[in-house]
């Protein structure tokens, strides 16, 4: 599929951005009042990534004052070309009449332009604010040091990887050597975050803690594609509950308490949702928490040895690319646990 | 106010009279500022008449000139711009020179009044001056007066800014010298002096206790295009640092003059040049970094090495990027660093002053390990002249969730008239008499005695650092940035 860059605003030429931008708002007459919090880059790969892109920076832009940079690469391409577009995407303010905008440069690097990123990039920044970088593409073998040290948050999405171990390593990898201390935004993390929060509001109240603390065995649906998702999962409990890995076949995963005690981890391929349930039982009792159908709230069922049960609805999210940014963006600081749970993920994934 | 007179443009043929110095004085008259007795007079080596440089001066100032060009406005300055054609060295041509004067004297208003711009290499100084002095050009007449401005560079070291003052003040007194640095005439530096002096908030704020370090950096996408053998000999440190940032870092950390008059300023700028840290070889190969472009890509195009570049040599060792960790040796800025960097075929082009502040103390928000970024007040020289301030702000929502935010000023979009270029500025102050934006003799020399320091290091050590090399559209070396990060700091995103 061709892409209509008709969409992506204006061509411009790339040396002449910063003098085209500032042309379009003096345009206006100022009637406009341009406003950026972050620098959002998204990179992707392929004609249709871009269109879906663009369309997903107009929708974010309404939440999020930012400047965003297009960049559609094509890799492949047997010629080397490079072209620029600028936009702008302006929305009434709440507050009143006033238009608020936010600007967007978009590229499209062909063949071996793809490489050209980190000038891209440093380029066409607007100065002292974050950078979010979201990386739509398996990662390059080498990437350039400084783009790192730029970056503030580097989103990607676990799940769309073929190979998400060799991947995450790379990135590790590139961490480690060039001591960058950006935050790694896993947008297959962030699609468990609204079942993480219900799963662990449950041990709030004292009654269900000692569920907790006996666990014998989690049981976790999840559908056909959402394998990582479900360890990625996994490794959450491990990482909060400090337990280590015993034993792991394909569908059956065993891990060890401190106090040598172990529980299993049973994968179920079933349903539609990312993680369609997730079910912990233990002596004391059981807690359960499931998506009913295809509601965005989660039905949680608390079930304990001594006959109460408790029930609640709690929201779930979604599995939308844009919502999970979105989540992703609001929750800003750094994955502490995220990282801890890739300990163990990496070796399962 | 300006007065009427004859400017006589030396170098009438080169580059800066063409891209700058008439489209300037086009402009003043367009804006009403040029005194309209005014007469331009080119002084060049190539055979022309006044109607072909007329023609050949009104394409350039079509392209050159920010308000582009009226035929009306033309019309009036045309008929007054005149050619003269001798070579420099030649003294039969500064007598002609003289009587084509008296006679523009006689017919307009310039009262005897000489302006002498010497858009010429350093090396042509002495024949010119010396061939004015016998001419008698560099004498005032009575009720008028004559003066002269010199580019840069001014010296390539001490000794030869040395020597150059010596021919200029054989000439002229240095009351008549305007020593010219086009950084000078920028609006937004012009403002740093308004920001700091004109403000009650700022000034309290301007010293060690609660300024972490300062930042200056001047960086360009461009390579050194067709300027490869004036380059090999400059480098960027003669080039840029010794006379623009160095006049940017003067401004910033002056202390408040006891008035506007040009000796006033210029008295607090040479204080703080005498103030500057002299540097041991030992301490340039701690605080200095050069570098070299090598090939990369440029808004998306490929681009070479210096070394490949025209007339460059191939085993060049010439910095095109330079960084620097300065200090200023007074009671305001001990303990300061200031941070300079400058660079060509760097990924964003741009001139700024960073001013950031210490740290929050390390509680409440401010978690030890997770610090929040600093208050920055940058002030933007060019492009898109202005000043924005970054602060830490509370995001909306139930949790406490903090991000920093830009406040911003634009020149541009603030006030609807355009900012006037700088040399349209800084040839209407010398037609005033009004020398403050122009460098002083002590504070040439001074800058020079800095920077020699840095080139005897880096030239007549035993064991010279090395020479870095960056890929042309990144942010300079690795080694750069290292500087920076040694001391916890890291440099600022343009």
């Amino acid at each position: 599929m061709a892409l209509d860059v008709a969409k992506l605003g204006t061509p411009v030429e790339i040396g002449q951005i910063g003098k085209e931008l500032k042309k379009l708002w003096e345009a206006d007459g100022g009637a406009a009042t341009r406003a950026s919090m972050i620098n959002f880059a998204v990179y992707c790969e392929g004609a249709d990534a871009g269109e879906r892109n663009n369309e997903f920076i107009v929708e974010f832009t309404r939440d999020h004052a930012c400047r965003a940079l297009l960049v559609i690469a094509e890799p492949r391409a047997p010629e080397m070309k490079i072209q620029a577009w600028i936009n702008a995407h302006c929305h009434l303010s709440r507050a009143g009449a006033k238009q608020i905008c936010c600007e967007q440069i978009s590229f499209m690097l062909e063949g071996r332009a793809s490489k050209l990123i980190p000038n891209i990039v440093f380029s066409n920044l607007d100065s002292d604010l974050p950078l979010v970088l979201w990386w739509q593409a398996d990662f390059p073998v080498r990437i350039d040091g400084q783009l790192l040290d730029w970056v503030d948050r580097l989103v990607f999405d676990s799940l769309k990887w073929a190979q998400p171990a060799k991947q995450l390593n790379r990135l590790l990898d590139w961490l480690e050597k060039s001591q960058s201390k950006l935050a790694m935004c896993d947008l297959n993390w962030t699609r468990s975050l609204h079942l993480r929060q219900a799963l662990a509001q449950m041990f709030d109240h004292p009654k269900n803690r000692p569920i907790l603390d006996d666990i014998t065995t989690v049981t976790i649906s999840h559908a056909p594609d959402f394998r990582s998702t479900a360890l990625l999962l996994v490794g959450w409990f491990a990482a909060q509950l400090k337990l280590e890995l015993r034993s792991y076949e394909s569908n059956a995963v065993i891990l060890a308490t401190e106090d040598d005690r172990e529980i299993s981890f049973d994968l179920v391929c079933d349903g539609t949702r990312s993680i369609g349930c997730c079910r912990i039982a233990s002596t004391h009792g059981t807690v359960e928490v499931a998506r009913a159908g295809e509601s965005d709230f989660f039905s949680v069922q608390v079930q304990l040895a001594d006959g109460h049960a408790f029930h609640h609805m709690l929201p779930g999210g979604n599995n939308r690319s844009t919502s999970l940014l979105k989540e992703e963006l609001a929750l800003g600081g750094r994955h502490r646990v995220y990282i801890k749970a890739l300990a163990l993920a990496k070796e399962l994934l | 106010m300006p007065q009427p007179c004859n400017v006589v443009i030396f170098g009438a043929s080169g580059d800066l009279t063409f891209r700058k110095l008439i489209p300037a004085l086009y402009n003043l008259a367009a804006d009403g500022d040029l005194p309209p007795a005014t007469n331009i007079v080119g002084f060049a080596r190539r055979e022309k008449t006044d109607e072909s440089w007329r023609a050949e001066l009104k394409e350039t100032t079509a392209k050159c000139s920010r308000s582009g060009l009226s035929q009306e406005v033309w019309d009036s300055v045309a008929p007054r711009i005149f050619y003269h054609c001798s070579e420099f060295g030649n003294a039969a041509g500064y007598v002609s020179l003289a009587k084509r004067l008296d006679e523009l004297d006689a017919k307009t208003a310039t009262r005897g009044n000489r302006l002498f711009y010497l858009s010429v290499s350093p090396s042509d100084f002495e024949g010119i001056l010396t061939n004015l002095a016998a001419a008698g050009l560099n004498q005032s007449p009575v009720g008028g007066w004559t003066r002269v401005i010199v580019e840069k560079p001014f010296g390539t070291d001490l000794a030869s800014a040395h020597e150059l003052n010596e021919v200029v003040a054989r000439c002229f007194r240095e009351k008549e010298t305007y020593r010219i640095d086009h950084y000078l005439g920028k609006e937004t530096a012009q403002n740093i002096m308004v920001l700091r002096f004109a403000n009650g908030i700022f000034e309290p704020l301007w010293n060690h206790k609660y300024i972490d370090h300062v930042q200056i950096t001047a960086s360009e996408p461009l390579g050194v295009e067709q300027r490869g053998p004036y380059y090999e000999s400059s480098g960027a440190l003669r080039d840029m640092v010794q006379n623009h940032l160095l006049q940017l870092l003067c401004l910033t950390a002056m202390e408040p003059p006891t008035d506007l008059g040009a000796d006033s300023i210029r008295d607090e700028k040479v204080k703080v040049v005498r103030s500057l840290r002299q540097m041991t070889p030992e301490d340039v190969a701690k605080n200095v970094v050069r570098g070299q472009y090598a090939a990369g890509a440029i808004a998306g195009k490929e681009v070479k090495a210096y070394r490949d570049e025209d007339r460059v040599s191939p085993t060049s060792q010439t910095e095109t990027y330079v960084a620097l960790k300065v200090q200023v040796d007074n009671w305001r800025w001990a303990d300061v660093p200031f941070y300079i960097r400058v660079g060509k075929r760097l990924a964003k082009g741009g001139t700024e002053i960073a001013i950031q502040f210490k740290q929050a103390p390390s509680v409440l928000f401010n978690k030890p390990g997770e610090l929040l970024g600093p208050n920055v007040l940058v002030i933007r020289i060019q492009p898109d002249e202005g000043i924005s301030l970054r602060m830490q702000c509370k995001m909306p929502g139930n949790t406490i969730r903090i991000e920093p935010v830009k406040m911003d000023f634009h020149y541009g979009t603030s006030f609807g008239k355009a900012s006037p270029e700088a040399y349209e500025r800084l040839l209407l102050d010398s037609m005033s008499g009004d020398a403050t934006l122009f460098a002083r003799r002590d504070e040439v020399e001074g800058a020079w005695k800095f920077i020699d320091a840095i080139e005897d290091a880096w030239h007549k050590s035993d064991t010279p650092p090395p020479v870095c090399t960056y890929p042309s559209g990144s942010w300079g070396p690795q080694e750069a940035d290292e500087l920076l990060e040694r001391s916890g700091h890291a440099w600022r995103r343009m």
